[in-house]
């Protein structure tokens, strides 16, 4: 079970692109009251599974699962391990969403980018269970698919093997796109030994040409070098 | 012997356990799609039903839980060979135990989101099933199982109960807090699935059996048919992927079904054949004894209709509200016309606001396919609003097409003691399992005495229970008459309400707005009326819940009545905080200037905006407000925001407040409504593409510049955009889509627009897009957000 208690409203900002400037009593106020209406709505689930890594490029794990693309083997270089994880914060949100379109489209606007920050949450908090049940170990940073040359394809194979539509009640609708909409799929290293904590920038990105958090100026998550 | 035959007995009746588990206990290798060991290893799937067989497994599940289109596509294998072949394994593995079991059709979920959220319609999900349901006629029975979307639960059974005349047992799974993951609670599951006509009903999967103990308890108090619990052993571990109950302990809890009265068990994921065997020893000295609501055949079942997750139990007065009804209501009838569903559905989000309980769903209009319209009414709403609907249609086919693909159980508005009525209406509603609307009139038309109405209510009543519908989902509405005409009849209304609720024991409903019409303070008569209704046995006012006062009659009735407990509900809606009062109060400072509305529209102050355009337009010309002050304050907004001194909910924001101020403009000047509007632009996101929450964004900021909207929401296909652009006042076409894999049917759209108006010119904007890629595939203009949209209309309409 895991639990989101306050909204990263920064993250969330980040996501509105917001760079800065004063924010209306009004704009505020009903950020708050989207805050408030999300926390109410969302339903966190997460569900992990972890496999014993049998070869590298691709990276092949011990279910047969093959993973193709060179980043996520060279990120993953050195474990021995590797948890995929599913997280989500449900499919009321997306209700929630979809009638704020209609009756109220600057709340629907905040409440998405609220939902997306709170999507992330989710995430991290199952990268830490994971962390806690294998205490000792040492982790790499998340990897999800659409991160550099790991293609969106991957995503049916990985909720297969996590279950995610019985456990998560996550299931993909056309190109791959994931549902409950605000759900996130990742992979994470596990070695033994401390690991280098790779991290890529935008400019190594394979998809720096049509990202559009990038254009944006934000970043899914991996920091640049320096 | 027949498998309902082996339901009527009272004995517990055992299922199998885990295929998924005894694969992995043989050390099968599966592969990613096991059902086709069905034909690649017959013997090892003969040996597992073998295996249950002898634990005392009586209804064996087919390998068939994923033999869809679309999971076997490009396995090489038909549906047919796949499921014919695990049902051929299956009868062979009985066959040769010896023992009297039956072979039950194995149906799993398709692993596709059904709409609203996703992309599979009711419809193909349907064909999808009826293909399965057909691939299987070997089977004794069909077991649907799994499921945790009610909708696809409902294409699975009903193409089930008209593809076969084979027994159907429904399981769903979920979770500790009562629902699935897609919301479905207990109590919708339970009533919706006993109306559609499951054989038997029940849970498996997710949770193991201490945890359902609870789940399984709340669905037997809303159905009256044999329950199922096909736990899993515990939960996984993560690293093993193995379960941590064992047998004698899963066998110990699950004795707790029985004792809930549950019929029919078994064991899902990590259940071995050791844990029926053992289940069936801990079971064997005990006797099944049948639930009160079984032998009862339901009668302790409260009235109750239900959305996928919300379930309303008419125990007391609920406000079905009105306002889906194009009757006399100009704005609506356009809307109809217009395909313009947003605005529908902005109805309902209205209502629910205001407090309905039920929505009742009109959309008949001389002019339009009123089925169609039905369907997609239905389905929308359903994406947006939780609250149960009432079906409203004179026609049979609309109301059958409506009962199809609503998620629940609905109330059918309606039935009337003509005999047509009686014919055509009572067996779509017996079909479906919804509750009906009964109407006491008749041939002869509206009865003048409470004796005769009365007589027609009997009348209906008796027709409808005798084809099987249960006595408590038949609804009685006595009509109300117009006052100002026919004075004497508002007794005879009331007075028939009495009879009907209090000596046939029927709940009742009626609409009540009429009984004011052609009166002055029409809202007095109406919340007058509807007191002396509810005092009298009204359950179901059928009402404008936006109307404060009579919505407040019903909650005073409410407290008056000791229903409200401690006044609660009242107090709710009329001491605390409601939305109005979060948002900033109006303040009286800001001046009615053209400063004070600039000032207004840059801070986001709607209701100042509406007051102030108000007041100015007294001494202002129309036209003068909105070049002078509106459009320069939104463009003061939008240079803000491109600057990045304001975010973009504040651009939104402020575009409200011009809205708003627009509105009040055109409610003055009626005549000059038309000069309002800059002009016409069309907006889709494009075929295959369903997310489109910046296109919606771009609608409403070009809408409070002055543009009228032609929205043709998303997953549109080429030829609608085509045929939207055709007439010659539409100059600027609006595409967006959000993937890489759709910007191929933006092209094709483009193509086909620029195909039949050469003149015309198109935007295109969306995450994925660049400006490059937008002139290589014959865009006019890229845009980059709303804000420039709003840009390039105005140089496209100043041409």
């Amino acid at each position: 079970m895991i639990k989101i208690e306050q909204i990263d409203r920064e993250q969330a900002l980040r996501y509105m692109s917001y760079k800065g400037g004063a924010i209306s009593d009004t704009a505020l106020s009903e950020l708050e009251e989207c805050e408030r209406k999300l926390l109410e709505t969302i339903r966190p689930v997460c569900v992990y599974r972890v496999f014993k890594i049998n070869g590298f490029f691709p990276l092949v794990l011990e279910n047969g699962l093959v993973l193709e693309g060179k980043d996520l083997s060279e990120h993953l270089e050195g474990c021995e391990y590797a948890a995929l994880f599913a997280a989500t914060v449900g499919a009321d949100v997306d209700m929630l969403i979809r009638r704020l379109q209609i009756t109220d489209m600057a709340k629907s606007v905040m409440t998405d980018a609220l939902a997306s920050a709170a999507a992330e949450q989710a995430a991290d908090l199952a990268e830490e269970e994971i962390r806690k049940s294998l205490p000792g170990k040492f982790f790499t940073w998340r990897y999800s698919p659409g991160y550099g040359d790991l293609p969106l394809t991957v995503q049916p194979k990985l909720l297969n093997v996590l279950n995610a539509g019985k456990t998560a009640g996550i299931v993909l609708q056309k190109e791959n796109m994931m549902s409950p909409m605000k759900s996130v799929t990742a992979v994470i290293g596990i070695s033994e030994k401390p690991v280098e904590k790779k991290r890529m920038g935008c400019a190594e990105c394979r998809s720096f040409e049509g990202c559009s958090l990038r254009r944006k100026g934000l970043h899914c998550g991996f920091q640049k070098t320096t | 012997m027949d498998f309902r035959k082996l339901l009527d007995k009272n004995e517990f009746v055992f299922l199998d356990g885990g295929m998924g588990t005894t694969f992995l206990d043989l050390g099968v290798e599966t592969g990613e799609i096991p059902e086709l060991l069905n034909l690649t290893s017959p013997e090892v799937l003969e040996k597992i039903h073998g295996m249950f067989l002898e634990a005392g497994s009586m209804i064996l599940y087919s390998n068939t839980f994923g033999a869809n289109r679309y999971k076997l596509e490009e396995s090489g294998y038909t549906v047919d060979e796949v499921i014919g072949a695990g049902i051929r394994n299956l009868k062979r593995a009985i066959e040769k135990s010896g023992k009297e079991a039956y072979a039950a059709l194995d149906v799993g979920p398709l692993g596709r989101l059904m709409e609203p959220g996703g992309d599979l319609s009711f419809e193909e999900a349907y064909d999808v099933f009826a293909e399965i349901i057909r691939a299987g006629k070997d089977a004794d029975l069909i077991v649907i199982e799994t499921m945790t979307d009610l909708t696809e639960m409902r294409a699975a059974l009903l193409a089930a109960k008209e593809n076969s005349d084979k027994p159907v047992m429904c399981t769903m799974s979920f979770e500790l807090n009562g629902r699935t993951f897609t919301g479905c609670s207990c109590s919708a599951m339970a009533l919706s699935l006993t109306a559609l006509g499951a054989d038997a009903i029940g849970v498996n999967c997710s949770l193991g059996p201490a945890e359902l103990i609870p789940i399984v308890e709340e669905i037997s108090h809303w159905t009256h048919i044999p329950l199922i619990a096909k736990a899993n052993a515990g939960l996984p571990d993560p690293v093993t992927g193995r379960y941590n109950v064992n047998a004698e302990d899963f066998a110990e809890t699950v004795v707790k079904f029985a004792d809930l009265g549950v019929k029919i068990l078994g064991g899902c994921c990590g259940t071995s054949p050791a844990y029926i065997a053992e289940l069936k020893k801990v079971l064997a000295g005990k006797k099944f004894v049948p639930r009160k609501e079984e032998v009862t055949g339901g009668s302790e079942i409260p009235t109750a209709i239900c959305s996928a997750s919300r379930t309303v139990v008419i125990d007391q007065p609920r406000i079905i509200g009105e306002r889906i009804n194009p009757t006399g209501k100009k704005r609506f009838k356009e809307a109809l016309v217009n395909n313009d569903i947003n605005y529908i559905l902005g109805q309902a989000i209205e209502q629910v606001n205001a407090g309905a309980d039920i929505l009742d769903v009109n959309v008949g209009l001389p002019d339009i396919d009123e089925k169609a319209m039905m369907v997609r009414t239905v389905k929308a709403l359903q994406g947006v609003t939780d609250l149960p609907l009432q079906v409203d249609s004179t026609i049979p086919e609309v109301l059958e097409a409506a009962l199809r693909v609503y998620n629940g159980k609905p109330i059918v508005n309606s039935v009337n003691g003509e005999e047509e009525s009686l014919q055509k209406i009572l067996p779509i509603v017996k079909k479906y399992g919804a509750c009906v609307l009964g109407l006491t009139l008749d041939k002869n038309g509206i009865p003048a005495t409470v004796e005769e109405r009365f007589a027609i209510a009997q009348r209906i009543l008796d027709r409808a229970t005798a084809i099987g519908i249960p006595k408590r989902d038949v609804f009685i509405d006595c009509l109300t008459m117009t006052a100002s005409t026919e004075q004497a009849a508002a007794m005879v209304t009331i007075n028939s309400v009495h009879r009907v609720k209090h000596e046939l024991g029927l709940k009742t409903a009626l609409g009540v707005s009429n009984i004011s019409f052609g009166l002055p303070n029409r809202e007095l008569i109406t919340s007058s009326f509807l007191q002396i209704c509810l005092a009298n046995g009204l359950d179901l006012p059928i009402i404008n819940p936006n109307i404060a006062v009579i919505a407040g009659a019903v909650r005073a009735y409410k407290v008056l009545a000791n229903i409200d407990k401690d006044s609660r509900e009242y107090i709710a809606a009329y001491n605390t905080a409601s939305p109005q009062a979060a948002a900033p109060p109006p303040s009286n400072a800001l001046e009615a200037t053209p400063e004070g509305l600039m000032y207004a529209v840059q801070s986001g102050l709607k209701q100042d905006g509406a007051r102030i355009t108000e007041k100015l337009l007294e001494t202002t010309d129309a036209m003068k407000i909105i070049d002078e002050v509106l459009i320069p304050a939104l463009d003061k907004a939008g240079a803000d925001f491109e600057k990045g001194a304001i975010f973009l909910p504040q651009l939104i924001l402020s575009a409200g407040v011009a809205q708003a101020a627009f509105e009040v403009i055109k409610s003055k000047m009626p005549a000059d409504s038309e000069k309002v509007s800059k002009g016409k632009v069309v907006l889709a996101t494009v075929k295959g593409d369903i997310h489109d929450i910046g296109k919606n964004i771009v609608k409403v900021l070009l809408e409070n510049y002055g543009y009228e909207v032609i929205d043709l929401g998303r997953d549109v296909e080429y030829e609608a955009v085509a045929e939207a652009a055709a007439p010659e006042d539409v100059k600027l076409v609006g595409l967006s889509a959000l993937m890489t894999t759709t910007l191929k049917s933006m092209e094709e759209t483009i193509k086909l627009v620029k195909e039949r108006r050469p003149d015309i010119k198109v935007v295109v904007g969306g995450a994925v897009l660049t400006p490059e890629f937008a002139e290589k595939i014959g865009a006019d203009f890229y845009s980059r957000d709303a804000k420039q949209t709003v840009d390039i209309a105005r140089i496209v309409y100043s041409e």
